[in-house]
């Protein structure tokens, strides 16, 4: 291959990495943001939820915005890079697969506000200009157990979990909790998936939900993330109702599905950006059912259209509403299982 | 308390543990008799729940979806055979290459294709329809498990008394075993070792193919990132403990399976995660040793 063939070949090889893909409305003359996703958004709810609160705040403050779409690892630096040269008022990003990009560029950038939402890199001190959003994901998972609790038939529930962590023990402990406070003769039982690909592996998390339903378990909460999809095969084939997480999983397996444990991500980025305009935002910030952060179906707008079958029961919603309502004018509060 | 633990549902989860499992380690059985040491199930199988589901979803059929991905195992298990047997590579090297092209493959083919990251599932994904046997399917506790299967789980069944006439009991099968023990007379018999070799890779990563279809469209009927997860390894290492043998692959391959499928039920029970975690391995060691100590005695007996 002559010089010309390699530089050329290098420079299709670098476009390939980059993978950059810009899209939005650019000009204008207010305030601008750069939306950087982890992958791409596809068919992915969490991360179309990103890009419509970057998308409305924009529109509400007469700017404009840009949505940047990575590929893998090199492609979010490298998206990042091509931000920070752009230099928008505020650069929005998605994941704990940011967390140390965000901090890395956060302290090179000093002069650069960039938001991280669903994780927060840990430094000794605070980064005065990367702003975190993370969630009070027990508060919705308590919720989901009062419609166990009322759904349930045999008296017992359970979670199909990853792996045994404290953190994810915040969806599966506050399942139970909620269950058990509708009767407290309710029987828990989680189980974990396990094994080398915990987060992606459906198999497995399909044994794992049969194997609990053949102990009798007829309401099962799904915290697997990509695994989830196997927990609500199992739900179809043998008929428990199941959970879902993040973004309505209803469609998925419509039916079969209660209600999810969602996280409203396009809230969450549009009060970030107008607390950084403000001057405001602080580097951590929890967003929960008060701040409209998380929060369940039952208790949105989209009710009727969400294929959930919690939408069948009236009853339980109204319940759901009102113990919502005490969670957000304090009388009722939720622990929370990671800082018990 | 083993009324709770034992039943067909029990039995059923052991089986569709066990049966993606077997078909990769006869395929590595295949290879190791050849004398190819194939640790690339694990990249094999990952490419065929790949190409079957994105064949299934192409096609709108589950039959199309898994001649795909034992087409696609095929193709892509001529990697090592080239490798490892025309440019006389270490296997292992290759083996370990193979496994990561397969899962960089396949993530990055899935966003490329689907538009999605992870996990792909789609309602014109077909999944693999069941075959329940008349009579025999009646048959409690096994009877659903065994005789009520998909094509290649009753492949996968068929295949161990087939591989063992065909091992021991055909001239072809004689030479291939042959050309794993004794190359050099095998080449002076008039044998081709390449092309021995060649073939039993290339039905390894048919029966891998064939073992990423169950998984894919079988087990669940989706794809996600790296779903494999690790069952190709436990091939491997019953390809050994099984001294690639058929029967005692499959014993070894029925072993992992009851393991995990036992896990599951104990982890209800409430034993730790981290204990059935590692029941597998477990097995492993007390099988290893448990041969170990009957081959000791054979010896003995042998040499009194």
């Amino acid at each position: 291959m002559n010089r010309f063939g390699k530089v050329l070949g290098g420079a299709v090889l670098m476009a390939m990495l980059v993978g950059a893909c810009a899209q939005g409305d650019g000009g204008g003359e207010g305030p601008t943001f750069i939306y950087i996703t982890p992958g791409p958004i596809g068919i992915n709810k969490f991360l179309e939820l990103g890009q419509l609160g970057t998308q409305r705040a924009a529109e509400k403050l007469g700017g404009s915005f840009r949505t940047f779409e990575s590929t893998d690892l090199n492609s979010r630096r490298a998206n990042i890079e091509a931000a920070v040269e752009d230099a928008p008022d505020v650069i929005v990003l998605t994941t704990f697969e940011f967390t140390e990009l965000s901090a890395e560029f956060a302290q090179a950038n000093p002069e650069q506000e960039f938001i991280l939402i669903d994780a927060c890199p840990e430094t000794e001190t605070p980064i005065e200009n990367l702003h975190c959003g993370v969630f009070r994901e027990h508060e919705g998972a308590y919720l989901l157990g009062l419609m166990a609790g009322n759904l349930t038939e045999s008296k017992q529930i359970g979670s199909v979990v990853a792996l045994d962590i404290p953190f994810l023990h915040r969806w599966s402990d506050s399942f139970a909790l909620g269950a058990q406070t509708v009767d407290p003769s309710i029987t828990d039982s989680q189980v974990f998936i396990g094994g080398d690909n915990p987060f992606s592996d459906p198999p497995r998390a399909k044994e794992q939900a049969l194997a609990v339903a053949a102990q009798g378990a007829d309401q099962i909460f799904a915290v697997g993330a990509g695994s989830n999809g196997g927990i609500f095969e199992a739900a179809q084939e043998v008929g428990f109702m199941s959970y879902g997480v993040d973004v309505n999983q209803c469609p998925q397996a419509a039916g079969s599905i209660v209600d999810n444990n969602l996280k409203l991500v396009d809230n969450v980025v549009e009060q970030l950006i107008d607390g950084i305009l403000a001057g405001t935002a602080e580097p951590l910030t929890s967003f929960g059912l008060l701040e409209g952060g998380t929060g369940v179906m039952a208790i949105g707008d989209d009710l009727a259209s969400s294929e959930c079958l919690i939408a069948d029961y009236p009853d339980i919603v109204t319940q759901v509403q009102e113990a919502a309502d005490q969670i957000m004018d304090g009388s009722l509060t939720v622990p929370d299982p990671l800082f018990p | 308390m083993f009324e709770q633990l034992f039943d067909s549902a029990l039995v059923e989860s052991v089986v569709r543990a066990l049966i993606p499992i077997l078909l990769a380690a006869l395929g590595g059985m295949i290879c190791d008799r050849a004398g190819v040491f194939q640790i690339s199930l694990e990249g094999m199988m990952l490419v065929g729940a790949f190409a079957a589901v994105a064949g299934s979803y192409l096609a709108t059929s589950a039959t199309v979806g898994t001649v795909i991905a034992m087409a696609a195992g095929s193709a892509f298990s001529l990697v090592l055979a080239y490798g490892a047997v025309s440019r006389q590579g270490d296997p292992i090297v290759i083996g370990v290459a193979v496994n990561l092209l397969a899962l960089g493959l396949t993530s990055f083919l899935l966003p490329q294709l689907f538009g999605v990251r992870g996990v792909f599932q789609d309602p014109r994904v077909d999944g693999l329809n069941r075959f329940p046997i008349p009579f025999l399917s009646d048959i409690p506790i096994v009877g659903p498990a065994i005789f009520r299967s998909t094509i290649p789980g009753y492949l996968a069944m068929l295949a161990v008394p087939a591989l063992w006439v065909f091992l021991f009991r055909t001239p072809i099968g004689l030479r291939l075993r042959g050309v794993g023990e004794r190359p050099v007379s095998a080449e002076t018999l008039g044998v081709n070792p390449t092309q021995y070799k060649y073939a039993a890779v290339v039905a390894s990563g048919m029966l891998c193919g064939l073992a990423g279809a169950q998984l894919a469209l079988g087990n669940v009927v989706q794809f996600s990132e790296n779903m494999s997860s690790g069952r190709g390894w436990i091939a491997v290492v019953a390809v050994m403990l099984g001294r690639a043998h058929p029967a005692g692959v499959l014993g070894a391959s029925a072993l992992f399976g009851a393991a995990e499928g036992l896990g599951f039920r104990l982890q209800g029970n409430g034993l730790p995660v981290q204990i059935t975690d590692a029941l597998p391995y477990v097995a492993t060691l007390v099988a290893l040793a448990l041969a170990r100590k009957r081959f000791k005695r054979i010896l003995e007996l042998t040499a009194a």
